[in-house]
């Protein structure tokens, strides 16, 4: 199985507060789907964050399908790992659906022919084809959340990483989540969940866990 | 001093502002900066958060110097390519005196945004300044950090779709802000809404009047300071009149 996510003596601590992440020796696989769980402000997000670049380690390093990001853009992470935040809002910002599906292939000038067509097939695949003309502002928190990850999908990357995707959804909601992520690991995908939600633990309970305490990552 | 009454750090960033804003030439202008400075370390402003602001505006206080180099044609020329004039002194000095003029500006904020939300409101009520005004004052200063927070999730967002920012050429990145602006602004009006709601459910306004257990008095030494400042002003700007 290839390892498309490996950290060592990763060390990390925010400025301001005395809060330290630390994290020996952590390997996520592709194809698989791993579930990061703890309690509130364990450092599961911080962990998400230093995987996906937007934080940087004060030590150790993180590997994305063996390149460091040290050595990486945000765009090149983006390219290789997708990140769902934990509010999906915060990664929304056209003004409509469709704008927003379109919106990097329209500011980097791709071919809009294929663009159209894999953000349509996506939008259909998720539910939301009949939205296209919707304001993201009155989209459901679910709706919201399928879009920011359909978004996500349309840079096709190797690797996601969702940040307790699960909060706020209603049980159909839920079900339409599990079954679409059943859907990207069938692909190929490699997937890391970060929940403490148990329905979630158990719905995937042969997935490896990664244990975050207090700031100590641990298998 | 970081302790001094907030009216009297009120008093003191007028004095700089307006002194930034009435002063044209550099002598008196480099005065001023002195004087800002001064008060920036007293009254305890974050050098640290206030350095990294200077740094975020290097670029563009760079940009200034460099128009007011290239478009002021007045003055002894200083550089030459071939016959023509590319910078003057009347270019460099003006230059120089805007740059200053933002920085003490900068400086002044940095003093007010070190300072207690609390007391600064207290201070506002006891200058009779309707505590509805100075609440939404504080709350649209409150904002800006909100305001910078979602721009840069954003950019943050839009680079972990792949967008490279640096690959970017100027016109697709000023393209991008521009279409980015908007949402941004509609996502504070959005959070302002809610916030409006909260507050209301909270029962802001609901009376006439609002007691507050948070009062701030002046001591002898801040009517001390006050009255240095006033005369430091008065000083100042009779100087000014007499020898622009």
């Amino acid at each position: 199985m290839t390892v498309a996510i490996s950290v060592t003596d990763l060390v990390f601590g925010y400025q301001k507060g005395n809060f330290t992440l630390s994290c020996p020796h952590l390997r996520l696989e592709q194809g698989k789907l791993s579930l990061i769980t703890g309690a509130n402000g364990s450092g599961k997000t911080t962990l998400a964050k230093l995987i996906c670049g937007i934080l940087r380690p004060s030590g150790g390093s993180v590997q994305i399908f063996g390149q460091a990001t040290s050595e990486l853009s945000l765009g090149e992470i983006g390219r290789q790992v997708g990140y769902l935040f934990q509010d999906p809002s915060r990664q929304l910002f056209a003004g409509t659906v469709w704008k927003e599906m379109t919106f990097v292939d329209h500011l980097l000038e791709s071919e809009q022919g294929t663009s159209t067509k894999k953000a349509q097939d996506l939008l259909d695949r998720f539910g939301l084809g009949e939205l296209k003309s919707r304001s993201i502002y009155f989209l459901s928190g679910g709706e919201k959340q399928r879009l920011a990850l359909c978004t996500i999908l349309m840079g096709e990357p190797r690797f996601l990483i969702l940040d307790e995707p699960t909060v706020g959804l209603d049980k159909q909601n839920r079900v339409i989540l599990y079954d679409i992520l059943d859907d990207l690991l069938r692909e190929g995908r490699g997937i890391a969940v970060i929940t403490h939600e148990n329905e979630l633990i158990e719905r995937f309970a042969g997935a490896p866990q990664i244990k975050v305490e207090r700031g100590q990552v641990s298998l | 001093m970081s302790r001094v009454d907030p009216r009297v750090k009120l008093f003191w960033v007028m004095l700089c502002t307006s002194g930034a804003l009435i002063f044209v030439r550099l002598p008196w202008m480099a005065g001023l900066l002195l004087f800002c400075r001064l008060g920036t370390f007293s009254f305890g402003a974050d050098r640290k958060a206030l350095r990294g602001r200077l740094a975020r505006f290097l670029p563009l206080f760079l940009l200034i110097l460099l128009v007011h180099i290239v478009f002021v044609r007045t003055g002894t020329p200083l550089l030459f390519i071939r016959k023509y004039p590319i910078v003057t002194f009347d270019g460099l000095m003006r230059g120089a005196t805007t740059l200053m003029r933002f920085f003490i500006i900068l400086c002044s904020a940095a003093v007010m945004a070190g300072e207690n939300t609390r007391r600064v409101l207290a201070a506002f009520s006891k200058m009779k300044v309707p505590y509805l005004f100075s609440f939404m004052l504080m709350i649209a200063l409150r904002f800006l950090p909100t305001f910078s927070t979602s721009f840069s999730d954003a950019l943050i967002a839009l680079q972990l779709r792949g967008v490279e920012l640096k690959r970017l050429s100027l016109v697709k990145k000023l393209r991008l802000y521009r279409d980015l602006l908007l949402p941004v602004v509609a996502d504070a009006v959005v959070k302002s809404r809610v916030l409006a709601v909260v507050m209301e459910a909270r029962g802001f306004g609901a009376m006439p009047r609002r007691t507050s257990y948070l009062e701030v008095r002046m001591t002898l030494r801040d009517w001390v300071l006050t009255g240095v400042l006033f005369v430091l002003g008065i000083v100042a700007l009779g100087g000014y009149y007499f020898f622009p």
